[in-house]
């Protein structure tokens, strides 16, 4: 039966460079798949492509490919790559990498360049006009009227049939922009196992869409930030990034290398699988609709777990006739400031200074939008779930953060120092305070759809013999 | 019966995450006994009631038979989203762990 391996080589910016090393050198991999963005990474890059045209692209590509590059030659350039790591500037990150194969001697690499995802905000005005709304997926509003004036950037989530393209017409590393990370992982099961988008193969492409899942946060499928961390072992520092070996049938043995730490275990593959997903019947990706209700895990050996279809039900429909488009925008200024109270009394200390800072607002006229006052070993990551604390309970030390949303970079400014940063000398005699983190401006995402034929996508094949 | 409270942590795993400004929490219960136990007592209405303000939008739970697991949503949830919220945990990754310390009662004879 015809299987194919492929391999996670990276979850976002930055993640373990060894972990890709690792698969590519000990996974006998015949693809592997590195997704470098997050929601928000995509409205950055374009900030910086649209100052400085030779930027714009995830400058952690170009390391990581120096170490890879190498191994690829050693392993007679078998596998194929494919990232997204081009951002909003794949032709510049081609680029810089062939020009990295000629210093590292590699004798010849083909590079497929996806582009075409990003919109400029002059086509969304067109497209608006031709009649479509760009209705928030999240709140429901209709179009984007009251944002439009704020827009930063605009891209599309696409899917893996330029991948599939290029690597037909014999490129070895495939760059793109915001290729969905779902769909890295689509392309290179999709492509050697010859599936098509047709009726015949929805059930394989949902289980690789559910694949592609578990295998798109790297490490995490294969023990990191599990609930087993107590039995889950790094004995060399190196947690392992989890490798597919799929069949022609859609099923999979998920594994990792015997040289990494971590472990691959029903449990840790659960985790992943519950990730993120929304409704379960319905996990909707580009190349394909998974219904990941259909879905069996079984141990088969020591970190390898076998995911096939559980009944009858097809595992799989057919991929959605829109694609995810995200709308990026302005929306203000964060400021933020944390100050370690000291004990005794540091639940008292802390009230007190709540009250300072909230007359010190008043006072001093500033109008913050939005303002959180959270305890640092108390109630900052849980939130209401905690209550109050119990009246014996005093512990040696605890933290205040204070974050403020306010509509200028002035007033933020304003909120930290004079509110944020000076409630530490209204404590009690001592306190530790830290240096602050730079004012960030909100990128504020406003995820939409858009017509897959809206979106221009364009393939160029770059190399160097 | 003796009634027992226990937390939701004692008989779940957990892991959360973000789209937008809504929180996912994926409880997976550690056996089918507990799969019997969530699915009766994590109802949305609970839910909201544990979170209190931090969850402003509706709670809707997709049961998952074949893992054992909820897959659970709170709109509203994460204070704006990961790039406009104040909160610390921007992407909702500790929203599990929040949920889990939920606590609910249960005939003894049930563990």
């Amino acid at each position: 039966m015809k299987k194919v391996r492929v391999g996670a080589g990276s979850s976002g910016w930055p993640d373990y460079k060894d972990g890709a090393l690792d698969v590519a050198k000990n996974g006998d991999i015949d693809y592997i798949s590195f997704d470098h963005l997050a929601e928000l990474t995509m409205a950055i890059l374009q900030n910086q492509y649209a100052k400085d045209q030779t930027r714009g692209y995830i400058p952690e590509v170009i390391p990581l490919m120096r170490g890879l590059l190498p191994i690829w030659k050693e392993k007679d350039k078998h596998f194929k790559m494919c990232n997204n790591g081009g951002g909003a500037n794949p032709p510049v990150c081609a680029d810089e990498v062939l020009k990295l194969s000629q210093e590292l001697n590699l004798g010849g690499i083909k590079i497929g360049v996806i582009t075409g995802d990003t919109i400029p905000l002059s086509r969304v005005d067109e497209l608006r006009k031709e009649g479509w709304k760009f209705k928030n997926a999240d709140t429901g509003e209709e179009d984007i009227d009251r944002v439009r004036d704020k827009l930063l950037a605009a891209y599309a989530y696409t899917g893996a049939d330029e991948i599939i393209e290029a690597y037909e017409q014999d490129a070895n590393l495939v760059i793109g922009g915001r290729l969905s990370d779902n769909s890295l992982y689509c392309g290179n099961f999709m492509y050697p196992l010859g599936w098509k988008f047709t009726d015949e193969y929805w059930d394989r492409i949902g289980s690789a869409v559910c694949v592609g899942h578990l295998l798109e946060c790297s490490s995490w499928s294969a023990g990191t930030c599990s609930n087993l961390w107590e039995e889950i072992d790094y004995p060399q520092g190196n947690p392992g990034f989890p490798i597919a070996e799929m069949d022609e049938n859609g099923d999979c043995i998920v594994t990792k290398t015997k040289t990494s730490g971590g472990a691959i275990r029903v449990q840790t593959l659960k985790e992943h699988l519950v990730y993120e997903v929304h409704d379960p019947e319905n996990y909707i990706m580009p190349d394909g609709i998974a219904d990941l209700t259909q879905i069996k895990l079984e141990q088969v050996g020591k970190d390898e777990v076998k995911v096939t279809r559980l009944g009858d039900k097809p595992r799989g429909k057919p991929r959605p006739e829109n694609l995810k488009f995200c709308l990026a925008y302005n929306d203000g200024y964060i400021a933020e400031e944390i100050t370690i109270i000291c004990g005794p009394k540091v639940f008292q200390q802390a009230e007190k200074a709540h009250e300072f800072v909230k007359r010190r607002i008043e006072y001093l006229g500033l109008k913050p939008r939005e303002m959180l006052w959270s305890l640092i070993g108390w109630d900052s990551l849980c939130g209401p779930t905690v209550g109050p604390p119990p009246p014996d309970y005093d512990p040696p030390e605890l933290g205040i953060r204070i974050a403020f949303k306010c509509d200028t970079q002035q007033e933020a400014q304003a909120c930290r120092t004079e509110c944020g940063h000076l409630c530490w000398a209204s404590l009690g005699v001592g306190a530790g305070f830290t240096q602050p983190p730079r004012i960030r401006p909100v990128f504020a995402l406003w995820p939409t759809l858009i017509p897959r034929e809206a979106v221009p996508l364009e393939l160029e094949i770059k190399e160097v013999k | 019966m003796a009634k027992k409270k226990i937390m939701l942590r004692d008989i779940c795993y957990y892991r959360s995450g973000d789209k937008g400004d809504i929180s996912n929490i994926g409880l997976m219960a550690k056996n089918e006994k507990a799969y019997e136990i969530i699915k009766r007592e994590v109802t949305p209405e609970r839910i909201k009631a544990h979170f209190k303000d931090w969850v402003k939008g509706d709670v809707i739970i997709y049961p998952m038979d074949n893992l054992q697991s909820l897959e659970i949503m709170l709109y509203e949830g994460l204070g704006g989203g990961a790039t406009k919220t104040l909160r610390i945990d921007q992407t909702g990754k500790a929203m599990g762990n929040a949920l889990s310390r939920m606590e609910i009662e249960v005939d003894e004879s049930e563990l």
